[in-house]
């Protein structure tokens, strides 16, 4: 029987297969069988606004005159002057400082990271447990605890308020990541395509250059992507590791708040330039991403 | 081409050790099956001449080279995986031309070489295309051809057909043989198909528990087994086995607890009563009218070009294989009589041969 539609029929006296009693319908039948075809996508257009709602409203407040920053007004004539306000001070620079910083952690990572990930794959040594155990473990300790002691190392060395000093410490904190997730991407290429290329002339590191890692790069890209957002968007080390020179864009919003008053457009700004660069690198890599994180690798 | 001589091979895991003391020569240009159970060692065998496994003790060598500590890549081998192991980022033509760009050849020459392998094995229209593209045959010719283009001196396949279905495995098999008849290359073939053994190999090894039971050429092996587990695990269907014991006075024989009189055709050098194993190959069986031996008909398998019928005889199972077409149905008796001169006679404790 049809759940929204409720036919009556009453026992026919005489005729056979008749029913001359009209069908009944619930009230409001006719929203729920909308409700029931497009349900799932409206419930899902309603998530991603709740979801979004933050970044849309920090962004249009962006592009906004400085004045009407909180205006209710939907519409409203855009406006760059904010950015270009942005641009004159030294939020450039900020920016700058990320990018390389984050690029030079991401590149060093995976640069350490991949060929030890592979090490500990394929090279059944007694402590190999051990080792991968306490690679991941150094993963656990929160951040906050190791602040004093860079702190004071990093004055003593003179890394303070460099880019290199940031990048070093980002590595400590990514390289665990690229070995714990490289490890997974490596094991799932066969052993046997590195055999094989081993019979037809290739040295280890040769294997590994021209047969392994070209099958395990969606796994590169998608370690890479991480690595760089984790560096990107790091605010406690920036701000506690830097002063004037490398000072990152995250921590250059903050100083908006403090030092040039409440200029909501500006931070506005500020904020969505620093979500633009992980925006734009993972829905670039987003193929890898899916397929590195989900697939992990060959079917031979 | 070289030969290639395994001495005292040992190989052990810890303290398990999985090859014994295995000793055999391959000469040049042939063809030798290793054949045996799962478990029986002779992937790691090949493994270790290859080069990918370290070996415990012994010495391997190709032609007079000892080989024993030598890289893979510079002992001038090919081999072919079971799972073929084609490089999927690569297509056809990269694959097979893989290992002559490693060894520094001129472009042209790797292409000379690539297409003229391609060509002979059928694959000139596959070269642009990724191995993921390709069917089950395609890929184990690719596999093929990258060991061919090589020019090595040996030839090692570890299983190779075992991931094709029954035909492909039929008509591989054949291009194989013709393969190795028209390159001479020496070749050492892993596999746990005897049928496979018995009609590609010039000479077959059975290996059992990293021991060699029986080295020779395939009819020998199937006429005259050494043990009854060579006996057993050569030919298909599998021997037919009865324990009993051996009767010396009257007509020579052999009886079994559930009373069957099984006949020999002479005197086996074994004492009367001694405990033995009597081994009847499936096609010879013959259906004698005024016979002794009544069996009791199972299942009746008829192949086309021959008819096995799986009966009850006495307490024992066997599986007799007639070239003619049998009238038989399940339940009828049938009489069955072992033709006594192709019996084989194995000791029951120690499964070696007595006849």
């Amino acid at each position: 029987m049809n759940a929204t539609t409720d036919t009556l029929r009453l026992p026919q006296r005489g005729s056979a297969g008749e029913h001359d009693v009209p069908a009944l319908r619930r009230p409001g039948a006719r929203p729920l069988g909308w409700l029931r075809r497009h349900g799932r996508a409206a419930l899902a257009v309603v998530l991603l606004l709740v979801l979004m709602f933050p970044f849309l409203w920090l962004v249009q407040i962006a592009f906004r005159p400085a004045e009407g920053a909180f205006d209710d007004s939907l519409l409203f004539t855009p406006t760059l002057e904010a950015f270009r306000a942005l641009l004159q001070g030294n939020f450039a620079r900020s920016f700058a400082n990320s990018l390389v910083v984050s690029s030079l952690s991401t590149v060093l990572s995976l640069a350490i990271g991949v060929p030890a990930a592979y090490a500990l794959t394929r090279w059944r040594f007694r402590a190999r447990g051990r080792v991968a155990l306490w690679i991941l473990i150094t993963r656990m300790a929160p951040p906050i605890a190791f602040t004093i002691p860079f702190f004071l190392a990093y004055r003593w060395i003179g890394l303070l308020d460099t880019v290199w000093g940031l990048a070093l410490v980002y590595l400590t904190f990514n390289l665990a990541v690229v070995i714990w997730l490289m490890q997974g991407f490596f094991e799932a290429v066969p052993a046997a395509l590195e055999e094989a290329a081993w019979i037809d002339g290739c040295g280890v590191w040769s294997a590994f250059w021209r047969v392994t890692l070209p099958l395990a790069a969606p796994g590169v890209a998608a370690t890479a992507v991480l690595c760089f957002i984790f560096s990107w968007n790091d605010f406690f080390y920036a701000l506690i590791l830097t002063r004037t020179h490398a000072v990152t864009a995250p921590v250059a919003i903050v100083n908006f708040l403090q030092y040039e008053g409440w200029e909501w457009t500006k931070i506005a700004a500020g904020g969505t330039l620093v979500m633009l660069p992980v925006v734009a690198f993972t829905l670039l890599v987003r193929k890898y991403l899916v397929r590195g994180l989900t697939a992990g690798g060959v079917k031979d | 081409m070289a030969s290639i001589s395994l001495r005292h091979l040992r190989k052990a895991y810890g303290s398990t050790e999985v090859i014994h003391n295995l000793s055999i020569d391959i000469r040049d240009g042939e063809f030798v099956a290793l054949v045996g159970p799962s478990g029986c060692g002779k992937s790691t065998l090949l493994r270790m001449v290859a080069g990918l496994e370290p070996i415990t003790a012994g010495e391997i060598r190709l032609g007079d080279r000892l080989i024993n500590d030598v890289a893979p890549r510079d002992r001038n081998i090919a081999m072919v995986f079971q799972n073929y192991a084609l490089y999927p980022h690569m297509t056809v033509a990269q694959n097979l031309g893989f290992s002559l760009k490693l060894q520094g050849l001129a472009k042209a020459e790797i292409e000379r070489r690539v297409q003229a392998v391609a060509e002979t094995l059928g694959l000139s229209a596959v070269l642009d295309r990724t191995p993921r593209r390709l069917s089950g045959g395609q890929r184990q010719r690719v596999a093929m051809g990258r060991a061919i283009v090589r020019q090595p001196e040996a030839f090692l396949f570890d299983e190779p057909l075992s991931n094709l279905d029954a035909k492909l495995r039929v008509q591989m098999r054949t291009e194989i043989k013709a393969l190795h008849q028209r390159l001479g290359t020496t070749t050492l073939y892993v596999t746990h198909d005897q049928v496979e053994a018995m009609t590609m190999a010039d000479r077959i090894v059975v290996l059992k528990d990293g021991v060699v039971e029986q080295s020779g050429v395939p009819l020998e092996l199937y006429d005259r087994p050494h043990n009854a587990f060579v006996a057993g695990f050569i030919g298909s269907p599998a021997m037919n086995f009865f324990r009993g014991r051996v009767q010396r006075h009257g007509a020579p024989a052999v009886l079994t607890d559930d009373g069957l009189r099984l006949p020999l055709h002479r005197l086996p050098e074994a004492a009367d009563g001694h405990e033995v194993l009597y081994g009847v190959r499936p096609e010879h069986f013959e259906l004698q009218e005024g016979g002794t031996l009544e069996a009791r008909v199972v299942v009746v398998e008829p192949t086309g070009a021959e008819t096995l019928i799986a009966a009850g005889l006495g307490r024992h199972q066997v599986v007799a294989a007639f070239r003619e077409r049998v009238d038989a149905h399940p339940g009828t008796a049938l009489k069955l009589a072992p033709r006594a001169e192709h019996v084989h006679l194995f000791d029951a404790a120690s499964g070696q041969r007595l006849n």
